[in-house]
C-alpha cells in the first residue's frame, strides 16, 4: 500500500506544473486526422446505405473512391465510433427506412446528407495539416460540390 | 440495481474511523466523502473537443455545462481563465453530454450536478486531487443494449419505478434522471488516450488497479429533465438511453480541486458548494 501511495504522490507531483500538449509531430497524422478518418469512413458507409436506394451511381461511386482512400490513412484497425448516432451528414437507420418507402424523404435525406457532410468536411479543411489526409479532404469537398451541383 | 449509498457511507466512515482520520469537531459533520458543482447548461454544440478534437460541426449535439468557452478547438490553455456557469463559480471545468430530444425537439436538464466521491474505494485517505486537464468520457456511447451499457435511468421523487438503463416512464409530477459514475482510477500519466477510455479504470475490489494506481474523487454525474409519461420518441443525439454517456475536462484551478479533496474527501466529510463543511 505504501508503494502504491507513493506512486501515487509521485505521479500527482509529476503532473504540475502542467504537461505540454500532446506531442503531435507538425502537420503529422494527429488526433484530429484519426478522428477525421474515422468519422468520415463512419458516415460514408452509413451514407452508401442509403444512396443504394437511389439509381445516382456516381454518388456511389464517390463513396466507395473516398472510402479506399480513407482506409488508406488509418494507423490502426478501424473502430466504428459513431454507429447509431445522430451525426452530421450520417443518415440515420430510421432514416433509411423511411427513404425505402418514400421517394421524397430519400430526395430529401440525400440533400441532407450531401450538404452537412460538405460542412463537416469544409470543417476539416480548415484543421487538418496532415497532407495525404488534405488531400482526401478536398477530394470529398470536390465530389459534394459536384454532386450538389448535379441535383 | 440501487446503489447501496448508505452502506457504502457507513463502510467509510467506519474504516475512516479505524484509520484515525481527523474530523473536524465541531457541529456534527455528514460522514460521507463529498464536494460538489452544479453547473446548468451553458451551451448546446455539435462538437466534442475531445473525440472531434478541432472538427468544430462534426459531431452529434452535445448539451455543455460548466466553461462557457468550450467547443471542438478547446484545450486546457483555452478553458483556463475563461469563466463558467458552476456553483462554485471556481469551477471553470467542461463537461458535456448527448443532447436529448423528444420526436426533434431538445429538451435541456434543468438540474445538472457534478458529485465528487470518495466512494468506491476502501482508503479514502489516499485520493489525490484530479491531475488538472484531465479528460475522462464514461458510459458507451456505442451501447447496443443493457448488456454493454452502464448508463442509470430513474424517476426523481418516484423512487418505486425501477431504475432501467433505458429510459424509464415517469409518472406525473416527477422527472426523469439519469446517473453516471466515471471512472476513478488514473494511470498516473496520461491525461487523455487514443479511446479517451484506457488511461483511467474503474476500481476493483475496493482499490485501485496496479496499472491505475492513482485513485481520484468518483465524479458521479446526475441530469434532471422536465420530462415524464410516456418515453415514446424519446431519444439522445447518440441513440437509445442506454448510449448516455458523459465528457469530462478537469480545468478546476488546482488549489481549489486540492482544498476540497484534502477537506472533504480524504477525511470523509460532506462539504458544501465552497468545499467548507459546518
Amino acid at each position: 500500500m505504501k508503494v502504491l501511495l507513493l506512486a501515487g504522490l509521485l505521479a500527482a507531483c509529476q503532473q504540475a506544473p502542467p504537461p505540454p500538449p500532446a506531442p503531435v509531430a507538425q502537420n503529422g497524422y494527429g488526433a484530429t486526422e484519426r478522428a477525421f478518418v474515422e468519422l468520415a469512413i463512419a458516415t460514408d458507409e452509413q451514407a452508401l446505405k442509403l444512396l443504394d436506394l437511389t439509381d445516382r451511381s456516381e454518388l456511389k461511386e464517390n463513396r466507395n473512391i473516398e472510402l479506399t482512400e480513407l482506409r488508406k490513412l488509418l494507423d490502426a484497425p478501424y473502430v466504428n465510433n459513431h454507429a447509431g448516432h445522430d451525426m452530421p451528414g450520417m443518415p440515420t437507420d430510421a432514416e433509411i427506412q423511411l427513404a425505402s418507402t418514400s421517394p421524397d424523404a430519400l430526395d430529401q435525406f440525400v440533400r441532407t446528407h450531401l450538404t452537412e457532410s460538405l460542412e463537416v468536411v469544409r470543417s476539416a479543411g480548415s484543421a487538418i495539416t496532415h497532407p495525404p489526409t488534405a488531400e482526401v479532404v478536398k477530394l470529398m469537398e470536390r465530389h459534394r460540390t459536384a454532386e450538389l451541383a448535379a441535383g | 440495481m440501487r446503489k447501496p449509498l448508505f452502506h457504502i457511507a457507513a463502510v467509510i466512515g467506519l474504516i475512516a474511523t479505524a484509520l484515525s482520520i481527523p474530523v473536524a469537531a465541531q457541529g456534527e459533520p455528514v460522514r460521507v466523502a463529498e464536494f460538489l458543482a452544479e453547473c446548468p447548461i451553458s451551451h448546446r454544440l455539435p462538437d466534442d473537443p475531445i473525440v472531434l478534437p478541432n472538427l468544430a460541426g462534426a459531431s452529434h449535439m452535445h448539451d455543455f455545462f460548466g466553461n462557457h468557452s468550450t467547443n471542438a478547438r478547446s484545450t486546457q490553455q483555452s478553458l483556463e481563465g475563461q469563466t463558467g456557469n458552476c456553483n462554485p463559480a471556481a469551477d471553470i471545468s467542461s463537461y458535456w453530454v448527448p443532447t436529448l430530444y423528444r420526436d426533434n425537439t431538445a429538451i435541456a436538464p434543468t438540474g445538472v450536478t457534478f458529485y465528487y466521491l470518495g466512494e468506491g474505494v476502501n482508503n479514502p485517505a489516499a485520493i489525490q486531487p484530479t491531475p488538472y486537464g484531465l479528460k475522462i468520457v464514461a458510459g458507451n456511447a456505442k451501447a447496443t443494449g443493457d448488456a454493454d451499457s452502464i448508463a442509470r435511468w430513474s424517476c426523481l421523487h418516484a423512487g418505486h419505478v425501477n431504475p432501467s438503463k433505458n429510459f424509464v416512464t415517469c409518472p406525473a409530477g416527477t422527472m426523469l434522471e439519469t446517473y453516471l459514475d466515471f471512472p476513478q482510477c488514473w494511470d498516473g500519466r496520461n491525461l487523455d488516450s487514443a479511446d479517451h477510455k484506457s488511461h483511467m479504470s474503474y476500481p476493483v475490489a475496493g482499490g485501485c488497479p496496479s496499472s491505475h494506481p492513482v485513485s481520484v474523487p468518483k465524479l458521479r454525474m446526475v441530469l434532471r429533465y422536465p420530462v415524464n409519461g410516456s418515453t415514446a420518441g424519446l431519444r439522445l443525439a447518440s441513440g437509445t438511453g442506454q448510449t448516455m454517456h458523459g465528457d469530462f475536462f478537469n480545468v478546476w484551478p488546482r488549489a481549489e480541486m486540492e482544498r476540497r479533496v484534502r477537506n472533504c474527501i480524504n477525511v470523509v466529510i460532506k462539504c458544501d458548494h465552497n468545499g467548507n463543511h459546518g
